[in-house]
């Protein structure tokens, strides 16, 4: 194993520093946007020349805020894990198993990803207010976990496709059964495909806007994309530009934390050296 | 060897256990959006947020006095994403929405489908009784009255007193004005929206008004570019190619503008007058060089003719309790309620009679101005299609400095009478 | 031999060793065979039973009304003049310039967009995969973006790149608004798209390549290989199926860009986009038969797209046969 010498590690931190810049740069000016007082906003400095914290402060003071963000967590959180438990067990047995209807199956989910939102959302809106399931938690976590599921197949059956066959075998010869050999050889390895998924389902559900708006109308499921569009200016046509820009901040703070949570666990090198000779 | 193989279909069976688990016990608490509690009706107010509209809401419900209880449910900041919310649950019959806060240009379109119910008898009456004649064209679809002027809205001429002593009263004037500046090498732009949007739609209209002209007919069926809407088309391109706009003049919207004549960017601004209170919280030392003064007009000799802006306050078509929404409804858009969010919200009023409270002074100084063009202000083009004419006036004027006045005429001629029809398609 | 309980994977290794039994016994290895298929067949219903039945009940209804709608000549507004019109609105769509342009804009920022974040998300996945520092910190960061709401991300570049407001206007032209010039809003737009899905593409591929084995890595290097034999050698092959899935699904998403494009110029100077427009037929317009039939003419475009992808790419896609057995 050659050890990482010093002008490695030099190489590969100025290319990180490269990333972290054109990643944060813009995300930065929101930040400062946020500490901006309403006089300063539009004065094109990067770094505020006033600062203030009123618009934390601001989206902080009804509790509309917090109970959005409640909400998204949960709705968020849920919707991951179904979707990534329905789609691995769809997807291991599309990439592992021969069963008529499998190509229907991986056809149909990607039509059901590729059809304008926009359009199915009016009908989805009849059929909850039908239904009952209008404006609570289920009625977000359905759609999501419906257009969630196609991404988390595909991905993950590209994962699974990749894990050689002869891994199962030999644990299911050496005396385990199936269960046991998926749970301790199979998902392991797909762990990678796992939590990838995991991160961008739970993206995908917390920015939502366009379901979130039209199938919610109280608090009571109301998420924090649709909170934001409730914020008020002092009048009309003033767009609380600082109190957006504050609640985007502290919205994108749960996503960092899940990131780094999950991202540790995608790691390279499990599948090496499994297969023995 | 045989291996039992129960595990696949064990955990298929505990996982799918677990998200019918969950489904069940987030489907249980299943209470009803606002439904009556205890008696007493509820009476859901659709409308988009305003700073302290619950105190109105509150002071509201104590003069019902019991007999019902007004609940404000949120709509989106944005007019369109109102207007998206509100019509769904209006084509789905929605009986959960009671009073409705409307745009001043959905009335026609609302009517038109049934979906708000007409004003009659002595609730009409009371409503035209002080109300100005601009906002109460607003609320009328075929002679007869559906929504009840709530907060109104006309754009003012704002310049910078210490570098125009007076303000000028056309188009041409002003343009002139602003170029003597650019040459004497001091701040000369003249500050307005031109993005390719409703806000366009509004500058073209009071050209158009201002001229005499006319976009539709009366009726609203049929597609006039005349004389007058021709000149309106001339003196929008002249603005726009003489050199005295910003340069991000075809991509502004209100606060843009805004923004961009406080920071001291322009010599002339024309927008609402919410602009003045910002003004005086966000750049005092500027707004004390700052006057106001009536839109100017095309002919020397006419005064200008500007769009109304604001909201009304309408009832649901199928709402539980029509009866006690026209009630609250006329409580929400009464003088008391109109005064408080004048000075509270920015919303200057929709009855003449609040304007003369002393109260109003401090925060409307330039209240008389106000009422002035208010008396002799035009409404949008009045059909049902408005939301599709809107979008096609937009497409073709926009960007400004590229219409050619005759050409542009015929062709939003053909596209606008599409428009009515709702015949091809909008871009 | 108990039949009744193999597992559909030994009954796999059954299969093998009995494709080398003479034919004496084919009937009872047809026997067998089927009825270790059934039970894999069993399995496979079973385990996707309930993604199949979430997906077909919440999205049938929608899409197949959505079809229905396109044939009708249908105004929210004039319900009265409601009608079927057969493909009329197709016609009507299809032989309309605003159509056109904003199918072709559409098109320019897919194709851009799309082809820029696989270059630059490759190599952000190896450095996120690779790199011998501030992992976390690298991985983190590089997908804050795709995490943050669209909407504020357009405003926050809205606002950049609007003279007089923002730190990025006068960096190009100081006299002029980018945001008002067709090229450079679309410039722009595409910018805005690539900064926020980059991570994405990055994402899938990183995980792609966290299944590529060390060893064979070490093998080709110690056989003299350079990195770039390495890299389409060794690490490509065995991404192929992650960089469909990557390729397969941004496409799908950018052939649908609406938010920065409505933030950033709300469409003005034909930088709409195929979305925008059927947005403003079916949501602004009220006119369901029209807005309906754009759907369904944006899905088909997509469809074939995505068909094509899954043509070239063969084997890698879900639910091909190959490297089963």
């Amino acid at each position: 194993m050659a050890v990482a010498t010093t002008s490695d590690k030099v190489k590969w931190g100025l290319l990180d520093a490269v990333v972290v810049v054109f990643a944060l740069i813009p995300v930065l000016w929101i930040a400062s946007l946020s500490f901006k007082t309403p006089a300063t906003l539009t004065d094109g400095n990067f770094i505020p020349r006033e600062w203030t914290f009123e618009n934390y402060k601001l989206i902080f003071q009804t509790d509309q805020f917090v109970r959005a963000l409640i909400n998204s967590i949960g709705i968020a959180l849920i919707s991951t894990l179904i979707a990534v438990v329905l789609g691995t067990m769809a997807a291991y047995a599309i990439s592992r198993l021969d069963f008529p209807g499998k190509q229907l199956l991986v056809g149909v989910s990607l039509l059901i990803a590729m059809f304008p939102q926009v359009s199915l959302v009016s009908p989805l809106f009849n059929i909850e207010r039908n239904t009952g399931l209008f404006d609570t938690w289920a009625g977000l976590i359905l759609p999501y976990i419906t257009f969630a599921l196609p991404l988390a197949i595909y991905t993950l059956s590209a994962f699974f496709k990749q894990i050689p066959w002869d891994l199962e075998k030999a644990a299911k010869m050496d005396g385990a059964t199936q269960g046991e050999a998926f749970r301790k050889v199979i998902a392991p390895l797909a762990a990678p495909g796992v939590f990838t998924t995991a991160i961008l389902v739970f993206i995908f559900c917390w920015n939502d806007f366009l379901f979130a708006i039209s199938l919610t109308s109280t608090e009571r499921s109301r998420t924090v994309p649709v909170a934001l569009s409730f914020f008020t200016g002092a009048s009309q046509f003033e767009d609380p530009t600082g109190a957006i820009s504050a609640a985007a901040v502290v919205i994108t703070i749960p996503i960092i934390l899940f990131v780094l949570f999950f991202q540790k666990r995608i790691v390279a090198g499990l599948t090496s050296g499994a297969v023995k000779g | 060897m045989a291996i039992t193989d129960r595990h696949p279909q064990r955990r298929t069976l505990r996982a799918r256990a677990l998200a019918a688990g969950a489904a069940i016990t987030l489907l249980a608490p299943l209470a009803a959006c606002g439904s009556d509690e205890g008696g007493v009706p509820v009476l859901n107010l659709y409308q988009f947020p305003v700073e302290n509209m619950q105190n109105v809401i509150d002071t509201c419900n104590q003069e019902a006095a019991g007999r019902y209880k007004i609940v404000y449910q949120v709509l989106p900041r944005q007019a369109d994403d109102q207007r998206v919310q509100m019509v769904r649950r209006l084509a789905a019959k929605d009986d959960s929405m009671d009073i409705l806060g409307m745009d001043v240009t959905w009335t026609q379109e609302f009517a038109s489908a049934s979906w708000i119910k007409e004003w009659t008898g002595d609730d009409r009456a009371e409503i035209e009784k002080g109300t100005l004649p601009g906002p109460m064209a607003s609320g009328e679809y075929n002679g007869k009255l559906y929504a009840a002027p709530n907060n109104t809205n006309v754009q003012l001429l704002w310049y910078r007193k210490d570098l125009v002593p007076t303000p000028p009263k056309t188009w041409a004037e002003m343009i002139q004005m602003s170029q003597q500046l650019k040459a004497e090498g001091k701040t000369y732009q003249v500050l307005t929206m031109g993005a390719q949007y409703e806000g366009l739609v509004v500058l073209f209209n009071s050209l158009v008004a201002s001229s005499g002209g006319h976009v539709v007919s009366d009726d609203g069926k049929t597609a006039v570019m005349d004389q007058g809407s021709v000149e309106a088309l001339n003196t929008l391109k002249t603005f726009a190619t003489a050199g005295v706009t910003s340069p991000s003049f075809s991509n502004a919207i209100e606060d843009d503008v805004r923004l961009a004549f406080q920071t001291g960017g322009g010599a002339f601004q024309l927008n609402w007058p919410y602009v003045y209170a910002s003004m005086q919280g966000d750049a005092p030392d500027l707004a004390k060089n700052v006057a106001w003064a009536r839109y100017p007009g095309i002919d020397a000799g006419t005064p200008s003719v500007t769009t109304i802006g604001g909201s009304n306050l309408a009832v649901s078509a199928y709402s539980k309790h029509p009866d006690l929404a026209f009630e609250a409804a006329k409580c929400l858009r009464g003088p008391e309620s109109q005064k408080y969010l004048a000075i509270n919200a920015g919303q200057p009023p929709s009855i003449e009679s609040v304007y003369d409270d002393p109260e109003m002074a401090k925060a409307y100084p330039m209240k008389d101005t106000l009422l002035e063009e208010l008396k002799n202000a035009a409404p949008r083009p009045r059909t049902p299609a408005y939301q599709n004419l809107s979008t096609v006036v937009a497409a073709e004027l926009s960007p400004p400095a590229g219409i050619d006045p005759s050409r542009t005429a015929e062709s939003l001629k053909k596209s606008i009478q599409a428009a009515i029809d709702s015949k091809g398609v909008l871009p | 031999m108990s039949v009744s309980s193999t597992t559909p994977a030994t009954s796999a290794a059954a299969d093998a060793e009995q494709q080398a039994i003479p034919k004496q016994r084919g009937r009872r290895k047809r026997v067998e065979l089927s009825e270790g298929k059934r039970q894999e067949r069993k399995l496979g219903w079973l385990l996707c039973a309930p993604a199949a039945i979430v997906m077909v009940a919440v999205t049938a209804y929608p899409i197949l009304y959505s079809f229905w709608l396109s044939l009708q000549r249908y105004d929210l507004k004039f319900p009265d003049e409601r009608e079927f019109v057969w493909f009329s609105n197709y016609v009507t769509v299809l032989t309309n310039n605003y159509w056109w342009t904003a199918f072709g804009v559409t098109m320019l920022i897919t194709v851009v967009s799309v082809v820029v974040e696989l270059v630059l998300g490759m190599g952000l996945a190896i450095i996120m995969h690779r790199t011998l520092v501030g992992r976390g910190l690298v991985r983190t960061s590089a997908l804050i973006p795709y995490g943050i709401v669209t909407v504020v991300a357009a405003f926050s570049w809205r606002y950049a790149w609007t003279p007089g407001t923002g730190y990025l206007a006068n960096l190009l032209a100081p006299d002029g608004a980018p945001l008002t010039e067709r090229a450079s809003a679309l410039g722009i737009i595409i910018l805005a798209e690539i900064w926020k899905t980059t991570p994405f593409m990055a994402l899938l591929l990183m995980a792609g390549l966290a299944l590529v084995p060390d060893d064979l890595l070490k093998a080709a290097s110690m056989d003299g290989a350079t990195w770039w034999q390495r890299f389409t050698k060794v690490m490509l092959p065995v991404m192929k199926p992650a960089i469909l899935v990557a390729l397969l699904f941004r496409t799908l998403d950018a052939l649908r860009v609406f938010d920065n494009i409505y933030v950033l110029t709300n469409g003005a100077n034909e930088t709409s986009s195929v979305s925008m427009i059927a947005y403003n037929n079916l949501i602004k317009g009220l006119n369901l038969g029209i807005g309906s039939t754009m759907s369904v003419l944006i899905f088909l475009t997509v469809a074939i797209i995505a068909f094509v992808f899954v043509k070239l790419f063969g084997t890698a896609a879900p639910g091909s046969d190959e490297g089963k057995r």
